[in-house]
């Protein structure tokens, strides 16, 4: 066992793919030499040359056109975006000709695009935006967003061996504050599986990404001055989600809070509320609650952005007033 | 002779799809390339198996040529289950990968990309394809459009990115579109070569673009190449296109491809009038069985609606 952090996590897990598929390539800006503007890819060139990893012009666009272009031709592009943020200058490529293409010709299109994402790094309205809503709203695209090492890696040997667009969101904050340890064992975790992070009773916080931590602090410290018991899960997976999951957490717990680093209005949380709503409504003691970030662009300010992004003492509240309802 | 065969060959499943529609037989519009014949004519005769394709609205002839039917031309505009794209998208948004042809999406521009990532592919598995990406005037002005060449340069892609200029982008004529002289000449912003022909002249585009596929298959690279032409008809057969003078029709009414090919061929003395009677009448007997047998079958089942939007790993 050794100790690796969430971008050690994801490099190890894109070493494996480049180890393993000869046919996938890693591309985007700044990824090569330089090993792109958060490190990840770090050595990878010099690893594997530049014909598999290398650096492309600031065309998101083109980008993820060739990614589909390459993909219906046996090739595994696996496309980083320098931030979440900019593949909004793409959108098109992804929901239009990369989501469409198997439902109207039957062509497997496998890429990978990673996008870093969220906030609470100072990064302003255009280096935080967490857009995993605008991307499971897409049909034919899968979503991913692992908040742990292991996941991370174990994710993205997944999303690389899966025959369709994966959209593997990867969280800025998280990548060199979170460790775990994980042994060498590399295999991929299905697809749509969430993980119960916390067990309790009291009540469930159904979350994912940066916001898994943030209410894993939120529940030890409601354990410390409450003793209240309150169920974590992490979702990995947002498109497929894990149903089952989260009824069972509903089932067990009958009060859900659902916390989301993304915007309010139609938000992913909307729909985690919405589909344990129509599924188990009958086992709930109280409306399903939402933890969100409000619907006005990621603040700068360090004050701003603090009141912006939810936090441990805003879930902490937010279970205090479920709970106590 | 192949390549006049395929600009007739289109021109009557053109007429034919324009009649299915007026007779209101067709969900929504029918997209003719009435006119523009030549040019996707031409790309299909000089071009190689291994070859990759992104076609635009009027590419009919490229279909063709590269093994599409008429039958699956009318399937596709009448949305039969049996359609290239099984009902699931209709008009022009067609192709085989199999026949090295994609299947366009309606954002102009955004093919180009998609062809230049395939023909990398195809390089890295040692074959020595190329690819051709058909946009019109109008797409010249998408953000894709430059993206997509200056993509294509940067790793010095084969690719031949055609653009016909038939003078309108739907109502919009080219002098609403850019400022620029001719569209050629942007090559040189991209560091590759710009050519310009006469899109309406058979003998003439064939010989650039098999000249220029030649050339970047051998040395790989990208190429730009304007081909004036006209669009002989609306946008799509909903547009009555009464902003385009009938003096610029006129024009182009004597400089119509199949005309002039079969002129050219006559003076070669490498055709005759029984052979292109011959050749009409063998057109004509497909395309009536395919219009009759695409007519008289079905549409998917509603019940497949949810099915393959993705695919199983
Ligand atoms: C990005 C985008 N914007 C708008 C449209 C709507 N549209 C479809 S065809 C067309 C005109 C295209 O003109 P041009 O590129 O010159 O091709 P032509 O129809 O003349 O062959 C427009 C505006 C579109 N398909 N894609
Ligand atoms: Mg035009």
């Amino acid at each position: 066992m050794r100790e690796i952090t969430y971008l050690q996590g994801i490099q190890e897990g894109l070493r494996e793919v480049l180890k393993t598929d000869p046919t996938s390539v890693i591309y985007g800006q700044d990824v090569g030499a330089f090993g792109g503007a958060f490190k990840v890819t770090e050595g990878l060139q010099a690893e594997f040359g530049e014909a598999r990893v290398f650096d492309t012009p600031i065309s998101e666009s083109a980008m993820l056109g060739a990614a589909i272009g390459m993909a219906t031709q046996g090739m595994r592009p696996i496309v980083e975006m320098q931030f979440a943020d900019f593949i909004t200058t793409a959108m098109h490529q992804l929901l239009n000709n990369a989501g469409t293409r198997h439902y109207r010709t039957g062509d497997a299109v496998p890429m990978v695009v990673r996008v870093p994402s969220g906030g609470g790094t100072g990064g302003g309205p255009f280096h935080s935006e967490e857009l995993e809503t605008y991307f499971c709203h897409m049909p034919g695209v899968k979503v991913v967003y692992p908040a742990f090492p292991s996941d991370a890696r174990s994710l993205l040997l997944s999303a690389a061996q899966d025959p369709n667009p994966v959209v593997f969101m990867e969280n800025k904050t998280l990548y060199r504050s979170v460790k775990e340890r994980v042994g060498d064992d590399l295999t991929a975790l299905p697809l749509g599986k969430a993980s119960v992070r916390h067990e309790g009773d009291d009540a469930v916080v159904i979350t994912y990404g940066a916001m898994v931590h943030e209410a894993l602090r939120a529940v030890s410290e409601l354990h410390v001055t409450e003793g209240y018991e309150v169920m974590v899960v992490d979702l990995r997976s947002l498109k497929p989600y894990d149903l089952d999951t989260i009824l069972a957490a509903t089932a067990a717990t009958s009060r859900v809070l659902v916390v989301s680093e993304g915007w309010r209005t139609c938000g992913y949380a909307a729909e985690i509320a919405t589909a344990i709503n129509e599924s188990a409504f009958h086992l709930l003691d109280a409306p399903v609650h939402r933890l969100t970030a409000p619907d006005v662009p990621v603040p700068f300010a360090k004050s701003l952005e603090d009141r912006y992004r939810p936090a441990a003492a805003d879930i902490v509240k937010a279970l205090r007033d479920l709970i106590e309802l | 002779m192949k390549l006049l065969r395929l600009m007739i060959q289109a021109r009557r499943v053109d007429e034919r799809l324009i009649k299915i529609c007026r007779q209101g037989r067709l969900r929504g519009s029918a997209f003719a390339g009435i006119g523009q014949e030549a040019i996707s004519a031409a790309v299909a005769v000089a071009s190689q198996p291994d070859d990759l394709f992104a076609p635009c609205i009027r590419n009919l002839p490229l279909h063709l040529g590269r093994g599409e039917t008429p039958l699956g031309v009318f399937r596709q505009a009448l949305g039969r289950a049996k359609s290239p794209t099984g009902g699931r998208d209709g008009n022009v948004h067609y192709g085989r990968l199999d026949h090295g042809v994609y299947t366009m999406i309606s954002h102009l521009g955004s093919m180009i990309s998609v062809v230049a990532g395939g023909v990398m592919a195809k390089r890295r598995q040692g074959k020595d394809t190329v690819g051709v990406a058909f946009v019109g005037d109008g797409a010249t002005s998408t953000g894709d459009f430059h993206e997509a060449l200056n993509f294509a340069a940067v790793f010095d892609i084969p690719l031949l990115v055609i653009i016909e200029n038939n003078h309108y982008a739907y109502s919009t004529p080219t002098s609403h579109q850019y400022r620029c002289h001719r569209l050629a000449d942007r090559a040189v912003g991209y560091g590759i070569d710009g050519y310009s022909a006469d899109g309406n002249n058979p003998a003439e585009i064939y010989i650039t673009v098999r000249d220029i596929l030649n050339d970047i298959r051998a040395n790989p690279r990208p190429a730009l190449l304007e081909a004036d032409t006209m669009r002989m008809r609306g946008h799509g057969e909903h547009d009555d296109f009464k902003y385009v003078p009938e003096t610029l029709l006129q024009v182009y009414r004597r400089r119509d491809p199949i005309r002039m090919g079969i002129r050219g061929m006559q003076a070669a003395k490498l055709i005759t009038d029984d052979q292109i009677e011959a050749m009409e009448l063998e057109i004509a007997d497909e395309i009536d069985r395919s219009a009759r047998q695409a007519l008289s079958e079905e549409e998917p089942l509603a019940d497949t609606l949810t099915q393959g939007v993705y695919r199983d790993a």
